[in-house]
């Protein structure tokens, strides 16, 4: 992607203003305060229209493998009495503050940045894939190309160079809002202080930093619901 | 109806695999069958000379191929000396790369030491492997009867640890309440005590004469093992059932729903009651049945903790469909280990005077019979 274009939405989406908040990773270290960021992300389930757009455009930046996922928007149909409705909800690493994927990594290839990143370094990870059943949202897999543990890393490649992570940049609702919690005036602060937000598992204590706003309680854990008939899956194409 | 249809959602496939089974029941054999040497190489016990010559077979034979399985069900296998290189000592998984070689490594010792007086006792001209038997003796070596006692209790030290550390890192895993139960690793250990009875059962019946006596009193442990087996499975559903645990009943609810579950653990409870019968009601002549069937019981008790239990996602509805790949990451693979076990035993079995091992004592006089047939056979 060239660098005009995502100044123009840089720009763009500043002067969007609190609509979308995309700004604060085009230039994060300006906006740190001394401490250093932590990035997080607020989903505004109202905004996601279930386009997909964040799943393919993570797919394409990361080069992530056919029939895998590092992010995707899980869809629900709700119904009460004779009306239905959709409930989207995008699923990604939430870059746990407690994150128990860490500590199971018998190689400490699984580490956290000190921004709060969870990634995997890719030249240490033996692909034992412990940390694959640790984490308590199905977030990470083996990649069937590189053979290592795979996961969302927030675009770190991205918002190190100052850009936001893939999947925010292409939302089309502005559903996906990134930015510093650290910093009390980002517009994920400001969202989150205004707003009641909830995150996944909360039981789990793993102390999620993606929050999601507008989310019912329903589908906060493993989902009560009739299964998908077809699930995308790697060598199961069989069953569609 | 349930009012919410999952319309999109990801599939997360099984991240360990079958060779992750194979390790498991493996491994558990071993120790299983390493305990069941003590008494009679340990503790000098002769009635208990035959069972733990057998055992000491089945201890070497799968204490060898779990670890092959081990390393396939690394994604990145040549990467395995960063277990060592860089361990991260919070991870039970980096304790156990400490754990299987400190077994598996006081298992050889263990096995040299009640093999020897075997190997220096075989008349050196008869054959190549007679010679080769008195050199693996070390004879120039002093005769260290203590060893055997030490290297038993090394090895007891590290199969204690090991059964510990395999029970403790499927345990931890909070992400999969069906792993994250206190009952698992009593579980993993009972079954593999089951489990390893029935290999000796089973190598009772292969590698004759047999001795009936060894059976009956086999039997009756196995029954006694499965009895356990049975205790701590219901303790575990009566905790889930009755609600005395939240944890529990989450588990058991995220199951309770499936036919397929159910089915696997009325299977299971099957699996473990009709050998258990079998033994009691038949002790004798019976024994390669039961002990058959309890070794089928504790590899499918590994099989629905691990992929089973990977088949019920963490957000998702319903269950992951999982179809065992022909290849070698699943039919292949499971074959390729049993193979493996077949040839271990072969080549053990054929290259071993293990009729004669135990201690000093006890080896001596069947040395002499033993020693020179031996090399004639291989
Ligand atoms: S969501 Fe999963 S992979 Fe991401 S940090 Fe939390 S535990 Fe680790
Ligand atoms: S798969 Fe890689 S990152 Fe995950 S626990 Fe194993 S070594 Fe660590």
């Amino acid at each position: 992607m060239s660098v005009s274009r995502r100044s123009f939405f840089s720009g763009l989406s500043a002067s969007l203003g609190g609509m979308v908040g995309a700004a604060e990773a085009a230039t994060p270290e300006l906006r740190a305060p001394a401490g250093g960021p932590r990035w997080g992300m607020v989903v505004d389930t109202a905004r996601c229209i279930g386009c997909q757009a964040c799943t393919v455009s993570c797919i394409m930046e990361n080069a992530v493998p056919e029939d895998s996922f590092r992010t995707i928007v899980s869809t629900y149909e709700v119904r009460e009495g004779d009306r239905a409705a959709m409930v989207m909800l995008p699923r990604l690493c939430n870059h746990c503050e407690e994150p128990p994927c860490i500590p199971v990594c018998p190689v400490g290839a699984t580490y956290q940045r000190a921004d709060g990143i969870v990634v995997v370094n890719a030249d240490a990870c033996v692909g034992c894939a412990y940390c694959v059943q640790a984490c308590p949202y199905d977030a990470r897999f083996i990649n069937h190309e590189t053979q290592k543990a795979d996961k969302c890393t927030f675009c770190a490649h991205r918002v190190d160079a100052g850009l936001l992570p893939g999947c925010v940049e292409s939302c089309v609702g502005g559903a996906r809002i990134f930015g510093d919690l650290n910093d009390p005036g980002s517009t994920v602060s400001r969202l989150l202080a205004q707003n009641e937000s909830k995150v996944l598992k909360p039981e789990m204590e793993t102390g999620p930093r993606v929050f999601y706003l507008g989310l019912d309680d329903a589908f906060l854990g493993k989902v009560e619901a009739e299964p998908t008939l077809w699930h995308p899956s790697h060598g199961q194409e069989a069953q569609s | 109806m349930n009012p919410v249809v999952e319309v999109l959602n990801v599939t997360r496939e099984a991240a360990w695999l079958p060779w992750a089974v194979q390790y498991f029941f493996l491994i558990g054999l071993s120790v299983g069958c390493f305990l069941l040497t003590l008494p009679g190489f340990a503790l000098g016990r002769p009635a208990w000379l035959r069972l733990a010559r057998l055992a000491l077979i089945g201890a070497l034979v799968c204490g060898f191929a779990a670890p092959v399985a081990l390393l396939a069900d690394l994604h990145q296998p040549g990467r395995f000396w960063r277990f060592y290189a860089h361990p991260n000592l919070h991870s039970w998984m980096a304790w156990g790369a400490f754990f299987i070689p400190g077994y598996v490594g006081g298992l050889c010792l263990y096995a040299w030491a009640a093999l020897r007086p075997g190997l220096a006792a075989a008349p050196a001209r008869v054959s190549l492997l007679g010679r080769a038997w008195r050199l693996a003796a070390l004879p120039w070596l002093p005769r260290m009867p203590r060893l055997l006692p030490l290297a038993a209790a090394w090895t007891t030290g590290f199969a204690a640890l090991v059964l510990l550390y395999t029970g403790m890192e499927v345990m931890v895993v909070r992400a999969r309440p069906l792993w994250n139960t206190p009952f698992l690793p009593v579980q993993f250990a009972v079954t593999a005590l089951a489990g390893a009875i029935g290999l000796v059962l089973v190598l009772d019946r292969l590698l004759p004469p047999r001795d009936r006596g060894m059976e009956v009193a086999l039997n009756r442990l196995l029954a006694l093992s499965l009895a356990a087996t049975l205790a701590v499975g219901g303790a575990w559903l009566a905790t889930g059932l009755l609600g005395l645990d939240a944890a529990h009943a989450a588990a058991l609810a995220s199951v309770a729903g499936s036919p397929e579950w159910r089915f696997a653990a009325l299977w299971a409870g099957l699996a473990a009651a009709v050998p258990a019968a079998l033994a009691l009601w038949r002790p004798a002549g019976t024994g390669w049945l039961s002990g058959l069937i309890a070794l089928h019981a504790a590899w499918m008790f590994r099989w629905t903790v691990f992929i089973g239990g990977q088949t019920v996602p963490k957000s998702g509805a319903g269950f992951y469909a999982y179809h065992l790949p022909l290849g070698h990451d699943g039919l292949l693979g499971i074959l390729g280990t049993g193979g493996l076990c077949l040839f271990l035993l072969i080549a053990l079995t054929a290259l071993l005077p293990w009729e004669a091992a135990g201690p000093a004592r006890a080896a001596a006089p069947a040395a002499a019979p033993v020693a020179p047939a031996a090399p004639g056979r291989a």
